[in-house]
């Protein structure tokens, strides 16, 4: 008796504590509801506000749209696959349409698993939570902001159907690769429309709002798919798919779209560019303006850089002997700027966005060998009165150097040739010829052509300045070079004619105007000169693969064969390539032997300029009316004695007051 | 009536008082509260429907309402660009000389010039003044024959640069126009109000005119015309001459010299040319006679 009083009193006392508890709880809950609700954000009204937006458009030089910064392109329920509104259902809330805003079992579950299962944290934010959470919270992990978030997820489902809210939500979400909202995510991910994407599409990108970076499809496809495979699994277990169907799916390796890599964000050209937009006009005006940019990009000329480079740089995985996926690949850049604008065609930083974003075309400055020669030829000849038919001599050369040990710079071969003409120095790379030229200019000259001809890096003033050892950017050497194509006319590079508001009015316009910086006739001489590198010197192997337009260049390569360069150019479009590692490597190929300019750089050039090029017509460099050609015997700088067919003979070009066989005095 | 609480003695008393009216009550109550929440989520409901009628007074706080304030920040800055434009362009448009243009467009700042209104400004100049511009031919071929497509002003510190552009955008020709020459070419022989120290181009070039004249008279008598070519200006204007300067450039064979007039008014400069050659000498002169 006594033990059925005490069961009696206990379920009694459990019975008024549990009301005590529940009316203290009511009470607790509507005093933090209306301590917690002055705080809380304004819902827009309709919530379809939330996905407008102007945006900034990026168009290529052909008016075709690049890049739309913060789209959202807003598309009805009813435009988007079944199977998708079925997968994120299954994934992130398949108990959608039958809650009110919070999921309170799912929730009690996991407040029990935060709480009393220690270092487990359990989520169970439906997807109206997530709307909020999204449209007015940071990331920040606190019970406040959760119980914030909650609020607001309440009020969006009073006032709100189930569809308004599914939509707001698939708009909005973010997708990774620059896509926000499924529409432009399906095409960006599989060029389709929403509507047209399959269960196995659907499926991989229901995945991705977890953890957009993590599983992004593009950069860790297989974390992709095992993502998909648990939507897949979820899917089955909430009755949208069949086993069969689900077995099916899992089997399909959805086909990624590559062919806009560089109408996303992910492109170095347009980082470059939103880089100059922002410095320009701020992130607000930017990213928030709606502003189109009209920019200098060729698209076609673009796929060829990128193709080419890509082609180029596989070419010297395999001359390296890189298989190991894991291993450390060697890098490139490639530009190219039309030499009567200054307006950049393409650009390229680097092998792979998603794998590396750091632009090495503008960012990394590396040493450009003999790539910067011209410079120095063109100083001497501007300076010294020097001419391409001057003779000196290949030998040995000790430069001494004030406080420091004497510079001994050694040729590539490490040989000697003895007399020869400057026009032969230059496209032999011969660096104890450089050295003398460098010693008798002053290496401050020869920075001086080399800033006059828009070389803004840092350029120490020592002798080997001559021979490239400060770091300049491929996108320096490209533009610098179009000085020489357009025989000393300089255009200022730029990446953007025009940027205009949202109501099309213009805010910025390019005005390309020349500046004469080279004397024309001195720095045809220069062309002339590079026009034999190509011809007969470091980069012939342009001509072996088939280029034989009008054009002039110059190799490049480190002491180290850290660095293989080629800069060249044709009268309409200066381009150069860079190759190297990141960090301090050399390139070797798999006999240890070292890889060049010409050997790496100069065909990827090559192969860029020949598609590049080709709906052009061929065009030479104009001769400057007082420039006269003679011949001369490479090892005398005379003409050549007749009858002697032994000897190496070059057609120089010469101004009127140039002389040939004034023997200088070494 | 007060009744006294005494504890249940048996077992159906305990029964009777655990499942009285009153409990079954409140336990159907309570259990109707919890269950009918679950299944109606009245109070998800309540307390969305009390959020929304709060809506209004809440802030605009939050992401979305972040991005919002960006926008306008956006269309702030963009409006001001273009409200300074607007304010350029009706300047330029209202400019009726050369320099109400050059004081129309600021430094940095630029415009699209109408063709009918540059060939407008440029005919309100002399014949003479105005080729200094402009080669009246070139403009011709400029404005009739060419490429051109638009004529583009750009401020820049101290007066303006005008591009002749085509369709590329590429510059056919420019303009430099300094306010100062702008104002020497419109005003022509007019006074201009100021002192020669303060005109850049005169710099370390005055001379006090006792010194200058006394220089100028010991020239052979050929070289004196040659100087002083049209005297009008300077027979014109009251006062008396205190310095004179020589511009630092010469320009067509002339080079300009700036009689600096002192008169109760204050100072002003009066410009005239002298042939080149003969500045040339009187300058040797001037230094050897300084030294």
């Amino acid at each position: 008796m006594n033990l059925m009083l005490r069961c009696i009193k206990l379920i009694r006392f459990c019975l008024f504590f549990g009301l005590i508890l529940v009316s203290l709880g009511c009470l607790c809950g509507m005093f933090l509801v209306f301590f917690v609700a002055k705080d809380l954000p304004k819902l827009p009204s309709p919530l379809s506000r939330i996905i407008e937006r102007p945006q900034t458009q990026v168009f290529a030089s052909n008016g075709q749209v690049l890049m739309t910064l913060g789209e959202r392109k807003t598309i009805p329920l009813n435009m988007v696959s079944k199977d998708f509104i079925n997968a994120i259902l299954a994934i992130e809330d398949h108990r959608f349409f039958g809650h009110h805003g919070i999921n309170k079992l799912r929730t009690l579950k996991a407040l029990y698993i935060t709480f009393f299962k220690s270092g487990k944290i359990q989520g169970a934010s439906t997807i109206t939570q997530q709307l909020a959470k999204n449209l007015f919270f940071s990331f920040e992990k606190t019970y406040k902001r959760k119980f914030k978030e909650l609020l607001v997820a309440l009020q969006i489902e009073t006032s709100n159907t189930k569809e308004e809210i599914l939509h707001a939500y698939i708009n909005q979400i973010y997708f990774g690769a620059g896509a926000q909202g499924i529409e432009k995510a399906s095409r960006v991910f599989f060029g389709k429309s929403a509507l047209d994407l399959s269960l196995a599409e659907a499926s991989l990108l229901a995945g991705l709002p977890k953890s957009p970076t993590n599983y992004n499809p593009y950069r860790h496809y297989d974390r992709a798919l095992k993502r998909r495979e648990a939507v897949i699994k979820r899917m089955v277990q909430v009755g949208f798919i069949s086993d069969l169907e689900a077995q099916q799916v899992m089997i399909t390796k959805p086909e990624l779209h590559h062919e806009q890599s560089d109408s996303r964000t992910g492109s170095y050209f347009l980082d470059a560019l939103i880089n100059e937009l922002i410095q320009k006009y701020g992130e607000d005006v930017v990213y928030h303006g709606g502003i189109k940019v009209f920019s200098t990009i060729d698209t076609r000329l673009q796929t060829y850089a990128r193709q080419s480079l890509k082609k180029g740089l596989q070419r010297l995985d395999t001359m390296m002997g890189i298989k190991d996926e894991n291993a450390e690949y060697p890098q490139g850049a490639i530009v190219a700027i039309d030499t009567g604008s200054g307006a950049v065609k393409a650009l390229v930083g680097g092998r792979d966005y998603y794998k590396s974003e750091f632009n090495r075309a503008i960012k990394s400055l590396r040493q450009p060998g003999s790539g910067f020669k011209p410079f120095l030829y063109y100083t001497a000849f501007k300076n010294l009165g020097f001419h391409p038919a001057t003779l000196l001599t290949d030998r040995p050369v000790i430069i001494p150097v004030k406080g420091a040990a004497d510079w001994k710079p050694k040729n590539f071969g490490k040989t000697f040739s003895g007399d020869m003409i400057l026009k032969k120095a230059l496209f032999n790379s011969v660096n104890t010829i450089a050295a003398q030229l460098v010693e008798k200019t002053g290496p401050e000259a020869v920075n001086r052509t080399a800033r006059t001809c828009g070389i803004q890096s840092p350029l120490e003033n020592v002798y080997s300045v001559a021979l490239g050892t400060s770091g300049v950017t491929p996108f320096e050497m490209a533009s610098a070079y179009t000085v020489f194509a357009t025989l000393g006319v300089l255009h200022e590079p730029f990446l953007f004619w025009r940027v205009e508001d949202p109501f099309g009015r213009v805010i910025f316009e390019h005005i390309v105007q020349e500046k004469r910086v080279l004397d024309p006739a001195t720095t045809y001489q220069v062309v002339d000169m590079m026009k034999s590198v190509i011809e007969r010197g470091s980069g012939r192997s342009i001509r072996h693969l088939g280029f034989n337009r009008a054009a002039a260049g110059k190799t490049g390569t480190t002491d180290s064969y850290n660095d293989a360069w080629f800069t060249g150019f044709t009268p309409t479009l200066s381009t150069s390539v860079w190759t190297g590692f990141d960090k301090k490597k050399k390139l070797m190929d798999i006999n240890k032997v070292g890889i060049t300019g010409g050997k790496i750089a100069a065909p990827i050039w090559a192969e860029f300029m020949m598609n590049a090029l080709k709906s052009e017509p061929e065009r030479d460099f104009p001769i400057p009316d007082n420039i006269r050609f003679e011949r001369v015997d490479t090892t005398t700088g005379c003409n050549p004695k007749e009858g002697n067919e032994t000897i190496e003979v070059l057609k120089v070009p010469l101004k009127p007051e140039q002389q040939l066989c004034v023997e200088e005095k070494q | 009536m007060i009744r006294q609480w005494y504890e249940p003695l048996n077992f159906s008393e305990w029964l009777r008082r655990t499942f009285s009216f009153l409990n079954i009550a409140v336990f159907i109550i309570t259990a109707t509260f919890i269950f009918s929440e679950f299944r109606f989520d009245w109070v998800e409901n309540l307390v969305g429907s009390y959020l929304t009628s709060t809506n209004e007074f809440r802030p605009e706080t939050g992401a979305i309402w972040e991005t919002g304030k960006q926008t306008s920040n956006a269309d702030e800055y963009l409006n001001k660009i273009i409200n300074k434009k607007e304010d350029t362009r009706q300047n330029v448009y209202q400019a009726s000389t050369f320099s109400d243009l050059a004081s129309g467009v600021s430094p940095g700042e630029w415009v699209t010039l109408e063709k009918q209104q540059f060939k407008t400004l440029y005919l309100t100049l002399e014949k003479s003044t105005a080729l200094k511009i402009i080669e009246p031919a070139q403009l011709v071929w400029l404005l009739n024959g060419s490429s051109l497509d638009r004529i583009f002003c750009e401020g820049i510190t101290g007066g303006i640069k005008i591009y002749f552009i085509d369709s590329e955008n590429r510059v056919i020709k420019q303009i430099d126009l300094r306010k100062e020459d702008i104002l020497e070419i419109e005003n022509g022989d007019k006074p201009v109000p100021g002192e020669l120290a303060d005109m850049e181009g005169f710099l370390g070039r005055i001379y006090p005119a006792p010194f200058f004249f006394d220089t100028l008279f010991k020239l052979p008598a050929d070289i004196i015309p040659d100087l002083i070519v049209n005297p009008k200006a300077l027979l014109k204007q009251e006062g008396k001459i205190i310095n004179i300067g020589i511009w630092n450039e010469s320009e067509n064979g002339y080079i300009k010299l700036g009689f600096e007039f002192e008169e109760a008014g204050g100072k002003q400069v009066v410009f005239i040319k002298g042939r080149e050659w003969a500045v040339w000498q009187l300058s040797l002169n001037l230094r050897g006679a300084g030294n």
